[in-house]
């Protein structure tokens, strides 16, 4: 092959930098409005692992909306409004059954009715080499409340094939349980959330791109379970996240394979691993498949018990929360995109199951109450 | 491995993969590709993102928190 | 149903310009086509040098301030592939040099004298700008002229406007600048005749393209005969003088800005240089020389 010439390159590089031309981070030209709606239901407890009460746990359904929209020539407007119903009952308490196994208590039998609504709204600017972006949200439910808002900025380098970026985010939560006099439960309670993060984006080659992302979490306040009998967690939670994604496209298969990787620590004790893989298969031009599948596993954390110990000062660490329990969780999913020009459809069907089974971490007590759920979500775009 | 370990290691292996490549700004068609973004479905991502969030202790990884929510 | 394929013509840019689009509606396409035709309008008003209103004529007219001017981001890109122009060009393609065009005056015919030209070649020379950060410092008497930039890079923008809107077979023609959105159904190429220099109505070349870009440069648009001698409309900025190299000049690109820089430099060089130049881009391209020979590669003839 011939050397490519200096001045194609050259002209090239400045000419794909023009604002109406380039690809990536650039600013929108059009107006896109998304919305879609999800099914969320987890599977009901066998009576082995409930012996009393209600049986059947969460129903979500989720309501997204947003709306993307350019601002001028240099800026951009984001939109987000989230709505979710929620029916079900949650973990109360656990306890040993007759047979010396844990139990789940689940919340009262005219379990629980909830909403939660999410508005947000954010602004990027884009400058010659990157942009810098703002957004503010709040987030009402019966009991919880959060307000929060970040900033992050990115810059390409080494002729945009580096891209770095940096962000910040804080979040202010307020928590005032439901039925607090009525359960003894605390009544009003706050916590924060600083977040930092840092990621470099590299192109490898014409096909490959890869992403590595770090970001730590700082939270204080109440943290723990005010819903459960006996939940008594640290004020403080430092949270590290690593995270690896691998893009690269496949020219004679017409797809693209996503394969995203992530290491997580926390001073909970709690480390895990994600690891996620999907495939979108292109079928001629409007058509696309999506296969994907997702590996988690996580240790417990250091106080975690499986059986709610009723007898220990309160001063003592301990909760029963299965999601601080040691365990596993594969799911898998397909999406179906019909791409026509200026609307597109989505189909999402997904199946996850979480078992302390899959775990890779010892489980010295399992949890019982892991999740078991399955989603189906419809999305449509429309641009204008 | 510590966190910080990974992600310097992480970095290294994307500057010993990129000393040796010089993608063209003409070349870069399949990377701009729709489905090869990061985030090709942003709503998909925030969804999973959420539900993960509620139901698994693990958070975080390639951007910034949002607000909490009482699900977790 | 099978798409159909919608035109719209109109005239931006001092040129002909025509928009067409394939679509299974007849009332989406004239919206989408008023949408892209909107964008070459929003491009000609803002960097237009004979409107007054434009930004363009505002940059102009704040030669010798010393405060210079705020310049858009938009703005401060056309200007870096200008300065790659000029670098690539060793200072042929340079957008000071509209300077020039107060004394050549092509509609008229007037030939200026050697003295009116050496009185403005020190106010020509892109090196002689200043940037500092998003403001322009233009000194006295400079003028800048975004021809052979701004029409390449509206046929760009308007053609991915197209696919950000959706079109997938489409293609933008703003007077012989081509962008297409997409090829025509079933990936069939739009092919696209460059017209003969020397007689009218015929062709020296058929391009095809199914993305990215056709840009021409050549002496049959705008030229005049002045006592027996030929002069092209493609000045010199070093000499002030009309370039005498090639004749005509089309490129094919990933892009129609691409295009129209290499066909630009490939005129304002001697005939030989022009040739080589094109030659080792590897794009494909044709064009006609001073002896009226055609040559290039990549094309039907």
């Amino acid at each position: 092959m011939k050397a490519t010439s200096k001045s194609l390159i050259a002209l090239s590089t400045t000419a794909l930098a023009l604002p109406g031309i380039a690809g990536a981070d650039a600013p929108p030209t059009v107006k896109t409005l998304s919305y879609k709606i999800s099914s969320y239901k987890e599977d009901e407890l066998s009576r082995k692992e409930a012996p009393l009460g209600d049986l059947d746990r969460y129903d979500i359904d989720v309501h997204q909306f947003q709306l993307v929209s350019p601002l001028g020539r240099n800026m951009s407007l984001r939109v987000d409004a989230n709505y979710e119903s929620l029916s079900g009952a949650s973990p109360w308490f656990t306890s040993a059954g007759l047979d010396g196994n844990p139990i789940v208590n689940l919340s009262g039998a005219s379990g629980i009715h909830d909403r939660r609504s999410e508005l947000a709204i954010g602004g990027s600017y884009y400058l010659l080499n990157g942009s810098i972006s703002g957004n503010v949200g709040y987030s009402e439910e019966n009991d919880y409340r959060a307000i929060y808002g970040g900033f992050n900025g990115e810059r390409h380098f080494n002729n945009e094939l580096t891209t770095l970026a940096l962000g910040f985010s804080y979040s202010s939560d307020e928590i005032f349980p439901t039925d607090a006099t009525l359960f003894n439960r605390v009544s009003d309670e706050s916590k924060h959330s600083s977040s930092v993060f840092f990621s470099i984006s590299q192109v490898i080659n014409q096909f490959s791109s890869f992403q590595s992302a770090l970001s730590i979490t700082e939270q204080s306040g109440f943290l723990s379970d005010p819903y459960k009998l006996r939940d008594s967690r640290p004020d403080d939670k430092t949270q590290f996240a690593l995270s690896n994604s691998y893009r690269r496209f496949l020219v004679e298969a017409d797809a693209s394979l996503h394969i995203n990787y992530r290491y997580y620590h926390d001073d909970f004790g709690i480390s895990s691993h994600t690891a996620d893989l999907s495939w979108h298969q292109n079928l001629g031009r409007r058509f696309r498949a999506i296969p994907s599948i997702r590996y988690y596993s996580q240790s417990s954390a250091d106080f975690f018990t499986n059986i709610d110990d009723f007898l220990k000062p309160l001063t003592e660490y301990q909760s029963s929360d299965y999601r601080l329990s040691a365990f596993g969780a594969i799911s898998g999913g397909i999406s179906f995109v019909a791409d026509m020009g200026n609307w597109k459809a989505t189909l999402t069907a997904e199946r996850y199951l979480a078992n302390e089974d899959y775990s890779v971490h010892s489980v010295n007590q399992s949890s019982t109450a892991l999740v078991k759920y399955t989603r189906l979500s419809l999305g449509i775009d429309f641009t204008f | 491995m510590k966190p910080i370990t990974v992600f310097i290691l992480g970095i290294l292996i994307i500057l010993s993969v990129s000393a040796c490549t010089e993608v063209r700004a003409w070349e870069r068609g399949y990377l701009a590709q729709p489905e090869m973004a990061w985030k090709p479905d942003p709503l998909e991502s925030a969804l999973n993102d959420h539900i993960f969030f509620s139901k698994e202790a693990s958070s975080g990884g390639n951007s910034a928190a949002g607000g909490g929510c009482g699900c977790n | 149903m099978d798409p159909s394929l919608k035109r719209y013509t109109f005239k931006a840019m001092g040129s002909y310009c025509e928009i067409q689009v394939y679509s299974d509606s007849r009332i989406e396409a004239k919206q989408l086509i008023q949408r892209l035709a909107g964008e070459v309008t929003r491009l000609e008003k803002k960097y237009s040098r004979f409107e007054p209103q434009s930004f363009l004529s505002d940059i102009n007219a704040s030669h010798g301030n010393k405060l210079g001017i705020k310049v858009d981001s938009e703005t401060q890109a056309l200007f870096n592939h200008a300065l790659s122009c000029y670098e690539q060009s060793e200072g042929l393609f340079d957008i000071t040099a509209g300077i020039l065009h107060y004394i050549w005056d092509f509609q008229r015919g007037i030939v200026p004298t050697q003295g009116q030209i050496d009185e403005v070649l020190p106010h020509i020379g892109y090196h002689k700008l200043v940037a500092k950060k998003s403001r322009l410092f233009l000194p006295k008497n400079m003028q800048i002229d975004l021809g052979g930039i701004v029409k390449e890079y509206a046929a760009d923008a308007t053609a991915k406007l197209g696919r950000d809107l959706g079109i997938t077979h489409g293609l933008i023609n703003l007077g012989g600048d081509f962008a297409a959105i997409g090829p025509q159904p079933d990936e069939k190429p739009w092919t696209i005749g460059v017209a003969n220099p020397k007689e009218d109505a015929s062709l020296m070349a058929k391009i095809d393209i199914t993305r990215g870009g056709l840009a021409s440069s050549g002496d049959y648009e705008r030229f005049f005969e002045h006592e027996g001698k030929r002069y092209s409309h493609i000045l010199n900025p070093k000499t002030g003088w009309p370039s005498s190299g090639l004749r005509a000049v089309s490129v094919a690109s990933p892009l129609c800005a691409i295009s129209g820089s290499f066909a630009t430099i490939a005129m304002l060089k001697d005939e030989e240089d022009g040739k080589k130049f094109l030659e080792e881009s590897n794009l494909s391209h044709v064009y006609m020389d001073s002896s009226e020979e055609i040559g290039g590669v990549g094309l039907k003839v």
